[in-house]
């Protein structure tokens, strides 16, 4: 049964990504949604199925942003190779904040990933000659897609940057899906569900959520560098605070504990804050209000919303299931 | 402690002659300035019921922290099959073969039965518990195991429900099945019977009495109806220290015990 439903997560990904050109003019603003897509992804790993509330998804975003665009312009290094060091170097970086900061539970994991998103920011900040400082990395290329010097596909228009990170996503959705439904993820649910009893049953609690972290890292991070070669840019709002609070926003209003409710929250978040921001320069307030009601009346977000209207328009084979899940 | 070694001795039934299967010497635990175990000496001898009792406070489930690593003893050692335990964490002792259960139910309330089951089942294998590939399916479901926990646990039907939705007594049940999914040398029960309705009393005993057959039980219990009836040893526990220890008719005649704790409960015989 699981098999199925995670078939069908993928199948709506992929739904996902074949209707984005169809409906939309912009290829950029539909490569943003895949883009945030894949950040709030790394964050639902952390939040919605090993129970950590992570702050500093921005740190990893970041630094995905500068790893390519410091390796693409100064050491024209194979662009897959640099997507590749993106996403080691935001294993990595996760894997050491994780380290330090998954000593901790509660509130204090939360002000540790806090502290470390501060202090990742200054970092960039005060490193000029490596980031650029305040004006961000300017002009990161976007080369083709080249394997052994013959060239594949050309990225430069905005819709076959989209065909690229559309695979990509994709790729990566179906990894992580694997990943959740593994031993190894049906452990982290049992962590986030009762951390003690997880330990006492034989589990090294610790490494399971360093590892959930490195990965969550690593995706973060191949979204990062996505959004430098999109734009062109690697700026230092890509590592702020303020990053990670988006991320984390997403993540919620989209629900957590089911990876295609990452998608669902990143779409929503880029297209309304696309459409809001040309009506009323204010639109965070509005965003605010949303917040207050995902966090009041739908605390499953925009997925369990949908489960619920779903089950709603067909409410007598939903009772079957749940006696059928009962009897088995 | 010590002064009552010579009753230990003749305590342990047909298994005197064996090796422990766990040794704690001088066990003190501390919690900043309060002692909740002043050195306490203990030894678990291979498939026998060993209670521990004691009134409230006396230390009974710090100790059952520190031996199964829920907590660090401050001071002592604890030897567990011919390893020295002390200095390792709760889900390094569960590779030896100890697995427990708790006094306050503490299960994967939001995951099923059998979910529940499996996660214990798999703990004890650690390298597979890292697969980040393939589903638990196949040999990976440790469907045996899990069958015959629900099966000696009267869970089976119950398989798909979360734990969360289960009954009192039934999550009681849970709660052993899970140390028992885990295939343990040493299993240590924490007043698996707390809460428990008059009827399901009865059949936990038997339940208790039956894992002797395959493992070795430490147990806490109130219920002194039960641990007299099933218990190979008895340590009765005060304050932090051990009392006295013995057979069960040694410590039911025994002067101090009265005093100190039973009274009238053992032979009243009350729940």
């Amino acid at each position: 049964m699981i098999r199925l439903k995670s078939h069908m997560q993928l199948v709506l990904a992929l739904l996902v990504a074949l209707i984005l050109p169809l409906c939309m003019q912009s290829g950029s603003l539909a490569t943003e949604v895949l883009i945030y897509a894949l950040a709030v992804l790394g964050c639902n790993l952390l939040l919605g199925f090993t129970g950590l509330l992570s702050f500093g998804q921005g740190i990893f975003f970041g630094l995905g942003s500068y790893t390519v665009g410091i390796l693409l312009t100064r050491f024209a290094l194979p662009m897959p190779l640099a997507l590749v060091a993106a996403v080691l170097v935001g294993a990595l970086a996760a894997a050491f904040v994780g380290w330090f900061a998954i000593r901790q539970r509660g509130t204090y994991f939360v002000m540790l990933t806090l502290a470390f998103a501060q202090m990742f920011y200054f970092l960039a900040y005060s490193l000029p000659d490596l980031t650029g400082g305040d004006n961000g990395l300017l002009d990161v290329p976007r080369p083709p897609l080249s394997v052994a010097g013959a060239e594949l596909m050309s990225l430069a228009s905005p819709w076959q940057f989209y065909t690229f990170v559309a695979v990509c996503f994709l790729i990566v959705f179906w990894l992580l899906l694997r990943i959740t439904n593994s031993v190894f993820g049906r452990t982290l649910l049992a962590i986030r569900d009762n951390e003690a009893r997880a330990a006492a049953v034989g589990y090294n609690v610790k490494m399971f959520k360093l590892a959930a972290f490195a990965i969550s890292g690593a995706v973060t991070a191949l979204a990062g560098a996505f959004l430098a070669m999109m734009t062109g840019i690697a700026p230092l709002s890509s590592i702020e605070y303020h990053t990670s609070e988006m991320i984390l926003v997403m993540t919620v209003i989209g629900g957590t504990g089911n990876l295609f409710a990452s998608v669902l929250g990143a779409a929503f978040y880029v297209l309304f804050a696309d459409w809001l921001s040309t009506l009323w320069p204010r639109w965070l307030m509005l965003l605010g209000f949303l917040l207050i009601a995902v966090s009041l009346f739908m605390q499953k977000g925009l997925w369990g919303l949908g489960e619920r209207l779903w089950l709603s328009t067909r409410r007598t084979p939903a009772v079957g299931d749940t006696t059928k899940e009962e009897r088995a | 402690m010590t002064t009552h070694n010579g009753i230990a001795g003749t305590a342990t039934p047909s298994s005197t002659t064996a090796q422990p299967l766990l040794q704690a010497r001088g066990v003190i635990k501390r919690f900043g300035k309060f002692v909740a175990l002043h050195g306490v000496d203990l030894q678990i001898y291979p498939r026998t019921v060993h209670s521990v009792i004691g009134p409230n406070g006396a230390g009974k489930t710090t100790l059952f922290h520190t031996l199964t690593g829920t907590l660090m003893a401050s001071e002592g050692s604890i030897v567990f099959d011919g390893h020295d335990v002390t200095h390792e964490a709760d889900h390094q002792r569960v590779q030896r073969g100890i697995a427990r259960s708790f006094q306050v139910t503490s299960l994967f309330t939001n995951l099923s039965v059998r979910e529940n089951l499996r996660l214990a089942a798999q703990g004890v294998h650690r390298s597979g518990a890292f697969d980040c590939w393939h589903p638990p399916s196949g040999a990976r479901s440790h469907a045996d195991i899990v069958d015959t926990s629900m099966q000696r646990m009267g869970l089976t039907r119950l398989a798909g429900v979360a734990a969360g939705a289960l009954s009192h007594g039934q999550q009681r049940r849970l709660e052993v099945g899970m140390a028992l999914a885990a295939r343990p040398r040493a299993i240590f029960l924490d007043e698996p019977t707390s809460g428990m309705g008059v009827d399901d009393l009865d059949e936990m005993k038997h339940l208790i009495r039956g894992l002797r057959d395959d493992h070795t039980v430490v147990l806490i219990e109130h219920n002194m109806n039960i641990v007299m009836d099933i218990s190979d040893t008895i340590t009765v526990m005060q304050q932090g220290r051990v009392l006295v220890e013995g057979r069960p008719d040694v410590i039911r005649n025994d002067e101090r015990v009265r005093a100190a704790y039973l009274g009238n409960m053992i032979t009243g015989g009350r729940a």
